[in-house]
C-alpha cells in the first residue's frame, strides 16, 4: 500500500535577468540607468536580451528587436551578453537552489521553481525552506530574489510577482483561487486576442473568470477556454522539469610556466590520459565524448576565467572510450588540432556522454570478466550433476504480471 | 562505492578470498551487498548462492544491476549451493555472493576450505552475507569482514529514495581495522543525483546560513 502523498508546494523565484546582473557588476556607476544588454536572437538578429527598470518602464521588453529597443529608449546604455560568464553564474545560482532541493527547474534566466514538497527536519515550514533557498540565490547572484510559494506554477509565480523582493509570499492550501481573484486577466499567460476578448466581455479579473463554467469558457475560446479555467482556479500544473548536473568527470593539470608549442603539450598527453581513465574508472563509466581545453593567460593575470585565453577541442570516437590507452589516440588528434593563442598554462581533460563500459569495468575486473559462454558450460556440468534447477538466470516479464519474483521474472535454467 | 573501496586496504574486494559484510546495531549489510552485486553485475559476470531461496533478483536490478550478468543459485542441499560456488568461481566469475540466515546449519566443515581455493583459481572475490553467528571453518577463512549498519533513510519529495549507511573494517587481514566511511545508496529514481547532493549538504550544514535576509510574511495570500 503506497503512502498518501503530500501536497505538491512549488517556490517561484524571480530576480534580475542574469545579463543584467552581470553587466551591472562590471558597471556598477550604471545602477538606477536605463541599460540594454543585447545578444542574437534565434534568426541571428541583434535582439534584447535584459532591460533594466528604467528601460523597462520606458517600454523596453526582452526579444525586442534592437533597433526598436533604441528608438523606443534612446538614452539607454548599451551592453552586450557575456555568454562564458552568464553559463558560469547560471551553473553556480542552479547549483546554490540544488542544495535547497533536489528538484529545481531553472527558467529564462530570471526565474527558477523549486519543489518544496520534500520534508526537511532543520526547516519543517515550507516558508523557511523557501527563505533558506531564496538566501543562497542571493548569494550568488548579489540580487534579492522575490519568492511566491503557492500549490501551481502559476499561482507561485504571480505570488513571486506579488511579493517584495527579499520576502515569501505563500499562497495557503486550497486558497488558490481566492487569492488569484484579483489578477488581471490581461497578465495571463495567454494570447493577447484571448485577453482583449475577456475585456470586451467585461472579465477584467481572475475572479470574474473563475465564476464561468468550464463549457461556457471553452465554447468561446477552444483549448485556450481550459487553459483559462485552471489558471484562474489556480488548477494548473504542479510539475517542474528538474535540472541535474550531469556527474563531473574531467582531470586539470596546471603547468609550471606557459607552454606555447602543441608539440611540447603532447608530452603531457599520456598522464593525462591515465588520470581521465582513472576518474572513469573510479566511476565504473566510459566516455561518449572528450573534450580537451587549454587556458592560457594574455599578459598580466586576469580576475575572471571568463577573461583568459582558451582552446578547446572536442571529439566523439564511435565507441565509447574507458582505457587510457583507448583514450589516447583521440587526445592526440586533438592536441593535433589545437592551436593555442597564448602559452598554455592549464589543460583540462573532460569525459560527456558517460555510459556504462561497453565490456567489463575499467581497472577493477580487467581481465577477469568471464566468458559467458564458459560460465554456461560450468552451469550445464552443474545442472548434469545435480540436475535442472539449481543454476537459474532471470528476465524482467514484460507487462505487470504479479508481486512476487516469481511471477515478475522469466525464469530459465539456460 | 569509491569511499567503500579507500576503507579495505586493496581499493576494492579482495579477489581470490572471502569477505564478510556483518550486521551492526541495525540493519543494512544486506543492502550494500546486493548493491555491490548490482556494480559488479554491470560489467562482469556475478553468481548470487541463495540458500535463502527466498533472494528477490528484482533489488538487483533495483539497484541498477544487469541481471543478464547474474547467475542465481538456488540450491535444494547446502551441498549443492557450495559446489555451484566453486564451480562458478572457478571459471573466473568476478563476484560469488552467499547469501544465508544461518551459517552453521548450511556450512560442512570442508567447504570454506574449498571454496577458498576455487575463489583462488579463479581470481573471483568471495562476499558471504547473513547470519549473526558464522562457524569457525568459515570464520577462520574471512580476510576481510565490514560491520554495517542503516543510519537513516533520504528522503526526497516525501518519498524514501536512498539509503545511509556506515561501514567499518573490523576485521581484515590486509591492513589495521577501525577504518570506516559513510555510503548513501540511491535507489533509482530519476533524481537520485540530486537527492544524493542535497541530503549530503544538509549533512555538514546543520545549522542556519548567515543573516535572515528574507523574512516570511504572513500566510493570508492577500
Amino acid at each position: 500500500m503506497s503512502r498518501p502523498k503530500s501536497p505538491t508546494r512549488l517556490a517561484c523565484f524571480t530576480f534580475p535577468h542574469l545579463a543584467l546582473v552581470l553587466a551591472l557588476r562590471a558597471h556598477p556607476e550604471l545602477k538606477g540607468e536605463p541599460v540594454l544588454v543585447g545578444g542574437q536572437g534565434p534568426g541571428g538578429q541583434q535582439v534584447v536580451v535584459a532591460a533594466s527598470p528604467a528601460a523597462w518602464a520606458k517600454g523596453v521588453r526582452p526579444s525586442q528587436e534592437w533597433r526598436r529597443a533604441q528608438v523606443i529608449c534612446p538614452m539607454a546604455v548599451r551592453l552586450d551578453v557575456d555568454p562564458t560568464a552568464m553559463a558560469e553564474l547560471r551553473q553556480l545560482a542552479r547549483l546554490a537552489l540544488a542544495s535547497c532541493s533536489p528538484l529545481v527547474e531553472w527558467g529564462d534566466d530570471a526565474s527558477a521553481y523549486v519543489d518544496l514538497a520534500g520534508s526537511d527536519p532543520l526547516r519543517p515550514e515550507e516558508g523557511s525552506r523557501a527563505a533558506h533557498c531564496g538566501r543562497a540565490l542571493q548569494e550568488v547572484l548579489g540580487a534579492t530574489p522575490s519568492v511566491g510559494v503557492g500549490p501551481s506554477r502559476f499561482s507561485a509565480w504571480v505570488a513571486a510577482q506579488m511579493a517584495v523582493p527579499g520576502r515569501v509570499r505563500l499562497v495557503p492550501e486550497g486558497k488558490a483561487a481566492e487569492f488569484l481573484a484579483t489578477w488581471p486577466v490581461t497578465a495571463l499567460p495567454l494570447p493577447p486576442e484571448v485577453g482583449d476578448r475577456l475585456i470586451q466581455f467585461g472579465l477584467r479579473t481572475c475572479g470574474d473568470c473563475a465564476a464561468i463554467t468550464l463549457v461556457d469558457l471553452q465554447r468561446q475560446f477552444g483549448p485556450d477556454g481550459i487553459l483559462l479555467h485552471r489558471l484562474c482556479r489556480g488548477l494548473d500544473s504542479a510539475r517542474i522539469d528538474p535540472w541535474r548536473e550531469p556527474p563531473p568527470c574531467g582531470v586539470r593539470r596546471v603547468l609550471a610556466g606557459g607552454v606555447e608549442d602543441s608539440e611540447s603539450l603532447r608530452f603531457g598527453a599520456a598522464e593525462l590520459a591515465r588520470g581521465l581513465a582513472e576518474e572513469l574508472s573510479r566511476q565504473g563509466r566510459a566516455a561518449g565524448r572528450i573534450r580537451l581545453v587549454l587556458r592560457g593567460e594574455g599578459g598580466p593575470r586576469l580576475p575572471s576565467p571568463a577573461d583568459q585565453q582558451v582552446w578547446w577541442g572536442e571529439v566523439a570516437p564511435p565507441a565509447p572510450l574507458a582505457t587510457a590507452d583507448e583514450l589516447l589516440g583521440p587526445l592526440l588528434s586533438l592536441f593535433g588540432r589545437s592551436r593555442p593563442l597564448t602559452p598554455v598554462t592549464v589543460v583540462e581533460l573532460q569525459a560527456f556522454d558517460l555510459v556504462a563500459p561497453p565490456v567489463s569495468q575499467v581497472g577493477l575486473w580487467q581481465g577477469r570478466a568471464a566468458d559467458r559462454e564458459v560460465v554456461q558450460r560450468a552451469v550445464d556440468r552443474l545442472h548434469d550433476r545435480f540436475g535442472k534447477g539449481l543454476v537459474w538466470r532471470v528476465e524482467v516479464r514484460p507487462g505487470h504480471p504479479g508481486d512476487v519474483p516469481e511471477e515478475r521474472f522469466v525464469w530459465s535454467s539456460r | 562505492m569509491d569511499s567503500l573501496d579507500n576503507i579495505t586496504g586493496c581499493r576494492g574486494l579482495p579477489k581470490g578470498r572471502i569477505s564478510r559484510l556483518a550486521e551492526g546495531s541495525s540493519p543494512g549489510a544486506f543492502e550494500l551487498g546486493l548493491a555491490l552485486a548490482a556494480v559488479v553485475s554491470r560489467s562482469a559476470a556475478v553468481a548470487i548462492v541463495d540458500f535463502t531461496l527466498s533472494l528477490d533478483p528484482g533489488n538487483v536490478e533495483a539497484y541498477g544491476g544487469e541481471l543478464d550478468n547474474c547467475w542465481l543459485v538456488r540450491p535444494r542441499r547446502p551441498e549443492e549451493g557450495w559446489a555451484a560456488a566453486r564451480a562458478l568461481a572457478k571459471v573466473g566469475v568476478a563476484l560469488c555472493l552467499l547469501v544465508a540466515q544461518d551459517w552453521s546449519r548450511l556450512t560442512p566443515s570442508a567447504a570454506p576450505a574449498a571454496l577458498l581455493t576455487a575463489l583462488s583459481e579463479g581470481g573471483c572475490a568471495g562476499l558471504v552475507l547473513g547470519g549473526r553467528l558464522i562457524p569457525a571453518a568459515l570464520k577462520e577463512r574471512i580476510c576481510l569482514e565490514l560491520k554495517c549498519w542503516r543510519l537513516n533513510w533520504a528522503l526526497a519529495h516525501g518519498d524514501v529514495c536512498g539509503l545511509r549507511l556506515e561501514a567499518q573494517v573490523s576485521r581484515s587481514h590486509l591492513g589495521a581495522p577501525g577504518a570506516s566511511c559513510r555510503l548513501q545508496l540511491n535507489f533509482p529514481r530519476p533524481y537520485q543525483l540530486w537527492v544524493g547532493l542535497g541530503e549530503l549538504e544538509e549533512l555538514t550544514e546543520g545549522e542556519e546560513l548567515g543573516v535572515e535576509l528574507l523574512r516570511v510574511s504572513g500566510g493570508s495570500g492577500r
